[in-house]
């Protein structure tokens, strides 16, 4: 999953850095300035909602758009995402299209 | 805006008050200009309101908008609320140019005249 | 433009509205039946912005204020924001029956607004999501051109934090069609300093028009991550209304304060939402029909016919000779079809869908339901049958109470139908159809059907039969229909008013109609109502007194026979009587009752015919049947004066009068006999 976002994304002109689970990403996003945060709902070590929690306690990503990839019948996870400060959502199963229409949508 | 995503470096979050540091680097006289960053996006308010806040105690301010590359509605909403005190103070407030950027963003927001931003060709 | 008369088109409103309301519930109804069908909450949503905007334009303010409430709730759940459910759909089915009240208020220029209506007006607004009420939109007319749309955003102060920036959202509606920002404001829970402002919370709104062909759903998938994160109002944006509406449009959508008529609000319990409004009307409407515009084309057709056929008799006439008879005949035949079917037409015109009843019916059985926990499907079937407009007005309370009395008693509960091995569910079904000149409508349930123990208990205790009497299941039927014998055995608040069903069969017998029932224990009960197509029309049999003819009408004839003298007792006080079916009936003999001259004295030389009427039969007395005819009756009273025991007069076929016998009035005459 995440190899084929970031394929998709690599082909379409991104800079795309990748992290195993979202422990690891928040030292990424630390080392670093993204314009755009790709989170899995179901992550090891530190899932996506917690970690979106943790980005946007961070200065640096108060504003940044953080989308979270779920299910289209995960609707609660969506409502705690949201909680948790997400800006949108990517519906799984993987659709490459949709994947660059929403990164468009929300890098403008 | 450009698509590319990630590693970009943060451009010049905290450039905010070189101005304000060193003053008038030309004419004595010339109020001094409050330079806003070129990344003028959520994460830079809270130093800018700092600046911000520092700007209203004197009597003339300028805002120097011109090396702004990015800016988001929060900027541009701290700005307004600046721009509302300013008035209530009697203060007046003036710019010595504003980027394309900047321009674009508040034209966006309906926030110009509030703003009374100078045409971007100005600068 | 504001020099035209608006009042002209307030009945054109009310009747539309009116639909608009009918059309919400019942598409309301089929909601709540669990289809999540779009098209069903468009349709919801259309009627509600139609009357809004129709109230709107025609300065009924309030009724635009609570229905702009309404709408905006609807709003949500065509954008897909609020999902449907009971509750959601019992408070809209509350809003149209207020909106109906509010509606008739307005019509007859009573005060709109009470307490009642207030309350869910605030149950409305309390549900809408963020304080759209207090966002001033211009209301757009429903009548304009929809040019695009206004969206007016108001950001919650976490927006931000989300990572949406209103900047990305206004880029993407740019992409849609071309953007203007009428307005950016600051909301008044922004700190008046800057010191205290929060640099990350967003304290801004918006009023965006975005002009061009959107599609609303791409103006909703804009905001489709922003749920919680602002206050949305989005409205098709419309032609500039017209300034005197739009000052009109400004009231309504300000608070209910500046009202025109002084608020009298009572506390009242019995004004709740959806009870029927205080009857006392200050002006009532005349009342009106809506004629479809093909009867209309056949009168005009038909009256073309006549106007040719008028013009070549005239011809006849002005150079008539004897050689020209055959013509003359011709003409007369032409112009007697003429008449007949502009009569028919015109007839017609009168003739409404029966539909129009039926549709109050799924509201009912809803509510029925809900009240009794029972569960029923509802069929209706031929809801296109025509009725008489009187005939349809009258008739809508004995079907309600005949519907109400089938859920009510007739069906049982989920847990008992289980318990006899049928569906839980249990079957209503309504059929209206034509059989010969009568429209008949029945009502038949799959229940328990009557309970013949429980009637007999109940007739006994009323003393409407005695323990000795063997009584068939017709007659038991027969019983429930008596007055002064009520199902209160079980009396619920739906079934205990007072009204029975000998109510039912009197409305109905007032129209000229009658009412029966089939039942079959354990499978179900029918009742049959059978009523004349027209009132103007009976179906009687014309009958002979002296030189006089009488007409008795068909449906009150119980059989007439030839009756030997020796089968005629005489009573004290000189009355005949006669047995007939385990009963003594009285002889009323006609030519006595209207004086006629040379009638058949001698009983057994004449015909007596059975009339009942309430239950009530006499044998009247008549020289001669002539035959079935169809009569068209004529008022005796706006012709002449009222006659004891004489409805009306018709006209024969051989051109003298007849007087149509008022069965009621006439076994009043005779000496009261009860049928068994």
């Amino acid at each position: 999953m995440r190899g084929m976002v970031a394929f998709t994304l690599r082909g379409a002109g991104h800079a795309v850095t990748e992290a195993e689970n979202g422990l690891l990403a928040l030292d990424v996003a630390r080392g670093g300035a993204f314009d755009l945060v790709l989170a899995d709902v179901n992550m090891p070590v530190m899932d996506g909602i917690s970690m979106v929690r943790e980005l946007r306690a961070m200065d640096a990503y108060r504003g940044v758009p953080i989308l979270m990839l779920t299910t289209e019948s995960h609707t609660e996870k969506k409502m705690e995402g949201k909680a948790a400060g997400a800006t949108g959502w990517l519906v799984k199963p993987f659709d490459p299209e949709q994947l660059l229409a929403t990164v468009k949508r929300v890098l403008g | 805006m450009p698509p590319a995503a990630s590693v970009e470096p943060l451009q010049a979050a905290l450039v905010i008050s070189a101005a304000v540091a060193e003053p008038a680097a030309d004419v004595t006289a010339a109020p001094v200009a409050l330079v806003l960053p070129a990344d003028c996006r959520i994460a830079a308010q809270v130093a800018l309101k700092q600046a911000l806040m520092e700007a209203l105690e004197t009597d003339a301010i300028v805002l120097d908008g011109r090396a702004v590359e990015r800016a988001d509605t929060a900027a541009l909403q701290l700005l307004t609320l600046f721009q509302r005190e300013v008035k209530a103070r009697g203060s007046c407030l003036s710019w010595c140019g504003a980027s394309d950027a900047l321009n674009e963003a508040a034209g966006l927001l309906g926030l110009t005249q509030i703003l009374e931003l100078p045409a971007a060709a100005l600068a | 433009m504001s020099a035209v008369d608006l009042s002209q088109f307030h009945k054109t409103f009310f009747d539309e509205s009116r639909e608009g309301l009918d059309a919400m519930e019942a598409a309301l109804l089929a909601l709540d039946a669990g289809s999540a069908d779009t098209e069903l909450v468009h349709t919801i949503f259309r009627a509600a912005h139609s009357i809004k905007g129709g109230a709107a334009t025609f300065g009924f303010t309030d009724v635009a204020a609570f229905t702009h409430v309404a709408e905006s709730l609807l709003e949500e759940v065509r954008s897909g924001r609020r999902p449907v459910d009971a509750e959601l759909t019992e408070l809209l089915l509350r809003s149209v029956d207020c909106l109906r009240v509010m509606l008739d208020r307005s019509s007859s220029g009573q005060p709109v607004v009470d307490a009642a209506s207030e309350d869910l007006r605030a149950e409305l607004v309390r549900l809408v999501s963020g304080a759209t009420a207090a966002v001033a939109t211009p209301v757009t007319s429903a009548a304009a051109n929809v040019t695009g749309w206004e969206i007016v955003f108001t950001a919650l102060p976490h927006l931000l934090q989300t990572g949406n920036d209103p900047l990305r959202l206004f880029r993407e509606l740019q992409q849609l069609g071309r953007l203007e920002v009428v307005r950016a404001f600051i909301v008044d829970a922004a700190p008046e300093r800057l010191a205290e402002v929060d640099p990350t919370a967003c304290y801004l709104g918006w009023v965006l028009h975005l002009h061009g062909n959107v599609a609303r759903a791409d103006v909703d998938a804009v905001f489709d991550w922003l749920d919680g994160d602002c206050e949305l109002v989005i409205h098709p944006l419309a032609e500039p209304p017209v300034a005197t509406v739009a000052g009109v449009l400004a009231a309504a959508e300000g608070s209910p304060s500046p009202l025109p008529l002084p608020l009298q609000r009572r506390r009242a319990t019995d004004t709740a939402a959806g009870s029927k409004p205080e009857s006392a009307a200050v002006s009532v409407e005349g009342s009106s029909i809506r004629v479809g515009i093909d009867k209309i084309d056949a009168l005009i057709n038909m009256m073309g016919e006549l106007v040719i056929t008028q013009s070549m008799l005239s011809e006849i006439g002005e150079t008539f000779q004897p050689s020209q008879l055959t013509r003359l005949r011709e003409g007369l035949v032409q112009l007697e079809r003429n008449t007949r079917e502009l009569q028919e037409s015109v007839m017609r015109i009168r003739m409404l869908p029966i539909g129009s009843i039926f549709n109050r019916f799924p509201r009912l059985v809803h509510d029925l339901e809900r009240k009794l926990g029972k569960r029923v499907k509802l069929e209706l079937h031929g809801e296109h049958t025509e009725l008489d407009k009187t005939v349809l007005e009258k008739i809508g309370d004995p079907l309600v109470h005949l519907v109400r009395n089938a859920i009510d008693h007739g069906l049982e509960s989920p847990e008992r139908r289980r318990a006899a091995g049928k569906s839980e569910t249990g079957t209503l079904r309504l059929d209206a159809y034509h059989e010969g000149s009568n429209i008949v409508v029945q009502i038949s349930d799959d229940g328990a059907g009557l309970n013949r123990e429980a009637i007999i208990a109940k007739a006994l205790h009323s003393g409407l039969i005695n323990a000795s009497q063997e009584l068939g299941d017709a007659d038991v039927a027969e019983l429930i229909f008596q007055p002064g014998f009520s199902t209160a055995a079980a009396a619920t608040d739906l079934s205990g008013r007072g009204v029975g069903m000998d109510v039912v069969r009197r409305n109905v017998r007032d129209l000229g109609g009658s009412v029966g029932v089939r039942s079959v224990s354990g499978k179900g009960s029918t009742f049959t109502i059978a009523l004349p197509l027209t009132l103007a029309i009976i179906d009687g049999l014309v009958t002979a007194v002296g030189d006089e003819r009488y007409i008795v009408p068909l449906i009150s004839i119980v059989e007439s026979l030839r009756l030997r003298s020796d089968s005629v007792r005489r009573i004290a006080g000189g009355g005949e009587v006669f047995h007939f079916r385990d009963a003594y009936l009285p002889i009323l003999r006609l030519h006595q009752a209207f004086a006629c001259a040379d009638a058949v004295t001698d009983i057994e030389r004449g015909i007596v015919v059975v009339v009942e009427e309430d239950g009530r039969r006499v044998g009247l007395l008549v020289d001669d049947l002539l035959g079935q005819q169809q009569a068209v009756v004529k008022s005796l009273e706006a012709h002449y004066r009222r006659v004891q025991g004489v409805s009306g007069a018709t006209i024969l076929s051989d051109g003298s009068v007849a007087l149509i016998v008022d069965v009621g009035g006439v076994v009043r005459l005779g000496r009261p006999c009860k049928a068994a």
